[in-house]
């Protein structure tokens, strides 16, 4: 222990007197650059990372236990505040595994509608990786640059649900609202921008950047069988060059109908990783494109009809006696899913985010399990942060793209 | 009397539940002769207990001490590279056992496979980590939540909860609101147990009004200054509400006329 | 507010503004609050979008530190877990008075939806807040106005900040 005096401060970061002449700092939990609240003990010697040690936690909600305390619809909300960068995306992949557990299926137009906002969460949540990558490495333009688009997109997804982060825009069986008039025009109009932006500003501000490539070029190497070995999922396993995409491979909603590309990046370092959620971008736009015109040729039921397990449009519980009563007993003792248990996995921006739900038959779930993607690449810090140098931690941080919601639930 | 309630699992319960409902069961398939999961089956042998189809994936419930040996032929033989979870869920109350399982991806096939496995309280399971890295995280995570030891696992730790928390607050025993050490675990940290009574218990009732308290509640109708002692009542102050002049525009513009 | 502007017209042409010790610190104070970035969930990314390009943030001499020795505002952004309770107090005490806490969004306020087991049930039990800001998450907007509303607070003190009244944890 140090003698603390005047003379001699207590640098609580900093343990100077190691016998083998290494340093050890400690990184977070509040650090600008460290994407919430991680805190990273290294261990260096000199400036290169010797031991890294990343301990979460620290955003710890107890979201899995919520679950086993509230009913399947009351939880809906909750699983916003996970990935809250791209809040529909969770609560798709929760609607969805609780859809598969009842064995139901959202009408067309749910499906268009929900697609679309998935998309539309993943430009949300592709632009502000690109900011906050950009800000951390030291591109400050990119950021204000990234949140101008950013913002016009939560105006979109404000338009439809009313609110700019955590948005409950899917219900389990369905959407609850219908698009706004004029959204549609307004979401084409979005796609151009964001097409004309992503060539003409981002990619232009930093694909030949040449600070840009020294700092990210070589730097957070990851192996094909690292990734996999390492659950990384997403961008980081496809920045890997292994094609794996979960839309693709095991299609949900519409996207076996949907004409898209997977990008894939051979370099397996940052920067192809960043050219990687660029291409994506592209990729969404174009989804997005297609399904515009399919949204026009769908019927208007927005929720499955499935009487036992989902309340009845508000028209008929207003008109029909036998809706009222089932809309009262579903709102007071919440919907009883058969026995059973179910993982469903979603491609979130991020990666895969599955939900496994064990149901027992009760209205409350005997279990829930969030498989995050970002809490597999947390771990994977450990190892490829492990001889590089100081200043190249926090490019590492950020081109994991974790948000610590869902890291630690 | 006190109403009796079960402290083995202290979870959310349904209110009310019909005399006759049985809860169905999802429907669970045999599998498939010549499927790509009967080659997953056969490749297991003798080792898969009990095997079938759920909502797409294949579950196959093993012994626990062959964990180790299941995945590896997993891995080694089928193709199944990835873990992508492993969790376990608490089944003390109804067996005295946990249910462990692994969630698996095969790349190559897109398919699924569960494994499922059973331990006793106080039991111990094999660490999966020279298989897969990814379940460093995982299983630090298992002995946070549910105290469950993993055996051979490079650094069992406390991942999720701080180093010195008490009690493994996913098994069903612990209240979701935490228990008596997690509700003053901070004030105990920071300040010391002396200044308990000093800061006061933690208030979980989310719609508790104290009618007294002059910092947090405006009262409309009723306003006193800020921290005001209000214990022996207060003043009324009547609201000036501004004046609305309503327009009948359906009859005729003349009141529009005179406010311009 | 004190007068700022000279009027050289009305005072004999003389560079002079009256005013009291007071009005021209709180003055200061009040017109160059740097907070420090204390992003802790959901919250954080609406403080980061009130930072950046439409919200703008840095107009009301508002900017971001990351260092809690240069801050004067704390704006505790999001839930507070048990586990970080200790770093949020280290880091107020680290700051330099006069400072202020802002409480964002309902999980700072009183633990919101996150009635459980590791989350602090409202940060006022382990720092003074200033001001408490509703929402799940607050919008821009709802900061900003929050930020004005403690400029006006600022106003109203004594430039002395022992003849202030602070919640009792002050002195903890």
């Amino acid at each position: 222990m140090q003698q603390v005096n005047k003379l001699t401060p207590f640098f609580e970061n900093l343990n100077f007197e190691r016998d083998d002449n290494t340093m050890v700092i400690n990184f977070g939990p509040q650090h600008p650059s460290a994407h919430g609240q991680l805190r990273l003990v290294l261990e260096l010697d000199g400036e290169q990372v010797v031991k890294a040690y990343p301990d979460i936690g620290y955003l710890h909600r107890g979201i899995e236990k919520m679950a086993e305390n509230m009913t399947y619809n009351e939880f809906l909300p909750t699983t916003d505040r996970l990935d809250y960068i791209a809040s529909t995306s969770n609560n798709y992949a929760y609607a969805l595994a609780v859809e598969k557990l009842l064995g139901i299926e959202a009408p067309r137009r749910a499906q268009v509608i929900r697609t679309m906002l998935l998309e539309l969460n993943r430009i949300i949540s592709h632009l502000f990786f690109i900011a906050t990558h950009a800000l951390d490495v030291g591109a400050m333009s990119v950021f204000l640059y990234a949140f101008r688009e950013r913002e016009f997109a939560m105006d979109l997804m404000e338009d439809y649900c009313g609110a700019r982060l955590t948005h409950s825009s899917v219900r389990i069986g369905g959407v609850p609202l219908d698009l706004p008039a004029g959204w549609v025009e307004k979401l084409a109009s979005f796609c151009a921008k964001v097409n004309h932006e992503v060539e003409h500003t981002y990619e232009a501000l930093l694909t030949e950047n040449r600070i840009w490539k020294m700092r990210l070029e070589n730097v957070g190497v990851i192996s094909a069988e690292d990734a996999l070995s390492w659950g990384c999922t997403g961008p980081m396993l496809r920045g890997s060059g292994v094609k794996y995409d979960i839309r693709k491979e095991e299609p949900y909603e519409l996207y076996s109908e949907l004409d898209f590309d997977i990008p894939v990046s051979d370099r397996c370092d940052s920067y192809g990783r960043y050219r990687l959620y660029m291409e994506e971008m592209r990729q969404s736009v174009r989804i997005l494109e297609q399904l515009i015109p399919m949204y026009a040729k769908t019927e208007p039921q927005l929720m499955a009809h499935a009487p036992q397990y989902i309340s009845a449009p508000k028209e008929e519980i207003m008109t029909q006696n036998y809706a009222l009563m089932q809309h009262f007993v579903l709102v007071t003792q919440g919907m009883r899913p058969p026995k059973g248990e179910v993982y469903v996995p979603t491609e979130s921006p991020k990666g895969e985010l599955g939900f496994y739900i064990k149901s027992e038959g009760e209205p409350y779930a005997y279990r829930l399990k969030c498989r995050a993607p970002s809490f597999f690449h947390t771990g994977l810090l450990q190892e490829i942060l492990v001889g590089t140098y100081i200043a190249d931690v926090v490019t590492i941080i950020g081109t994991t793209n974790i948000v610590f919601g869902e890291v630690d639930r | 009397m006190r109403k009796y309630t079960p402290k083995d699992n202290v979870q959310g319960k349904s209110y009310y539940t019909d005399r006759f409902w049985v809860a169905p069961r999802v429907p669970r398939h045999e599998v498939e002769e010549g499927s790509h999961f009967a080659d997953v089956v056969k490749a297991l042998g003798r080792k898969a207990k009990e095997s079938y189809v759920e909502i797409g994936q294949l579950v196959v419930h093993i012994k626990a001490s062959e964990n180790f040996n299941v995945l590896k032929t997993l891995k080694e033989s089928c193709g199944y590279t990835q873990c992508s979870e492993q969790s376990a869920v608490d089944y003390l109350a109804k067996d005295g056992e946990f249910e462990l399982f692994y969630q698996l991806l095969n790349i190559s096939e897109a398919k699924r496979v569960r494994v499922v496995c059973r331990i006793k309280k106080g039991e111990a399971i094999e660490s999966v980590v020279p298989l897969f890295k990814s379940a460093n995280f995982a299983e630090r995570e298992i002995f946070d939540m549910f105290g469950i030891k993993v055996n051979n696992h490079p650094f069992l730790k406390r991942i999720l909860m701080p180093d010195d928390w008490e009690g493994h607050p996913l098994l069903k025993t612990y209240p979701m609101i935490g228990d008596e050490f997690a509700s003053w675990y901070e004030v105990d940290k920071i300040f010391g147990k002396e200044y308990r009574d000093v800061i006061g218990p933690e208030n979980r009732d989310p719609a508790r009004i104290d009618r007294y308290d002059t910092k947090r509640f405006s009262r409309v109708g009723y306003e006193v200054p800020f921290g005001a002692d209000i214990s022996e009542g207060e003043k009324e102050n009547p609201i000036e509400y501004s004046e609305t002049v309503l327009v009948d525009y359906t009859k005729s513009s003349k009141q529009l006329d005179e406010r311009r | 507010m004190a007068q700022h502007q000279v009027n050289y017209a009305s005072s004999a042409g003389l560079p002079i503004a009256l005013t009291s010790v007071d009005k021209l610190v709180n003055w200061g104070r009040s017109n160059s609050l740097w907070p420090l970035t204390y992003g802790l969930a959901c919250c954080a990314i609406e403080m980061m979008a009130s930072g950046a390009s439409r919200y703008d943030f840095d107009r009301m001499g508002t900017i971001f530190r990351a260092s809690p020795r240069q801050a004067d505002v704390m704006i505790l952004a999001g839930t507070l877990s048990k586990k970080h309770s200790e770093f949020a107090r280290r880091l107020y005490d680290q700051m330099t008075e006069p400072k202020w806490v802002i409480s964002m969004g309902s999980c700072a306020n009183t633990g919101g939806m996150f009635n459980t087991y590791a989350t602090v049930q409202g940060v006022d039990r382990i720092i003074p807040v200033d001001i408490y800001l509703p929402g799940c998450a607050p919008r821009p907007e709802t900061l900003q106005y929050a930020l004005m509303m403690l400029q006006k607070k600022i106003r109203r003190e004594s430039a002395n900040m022992n003849n202030n009244t602070k919640q009792n944890l002050r002195l903890v």
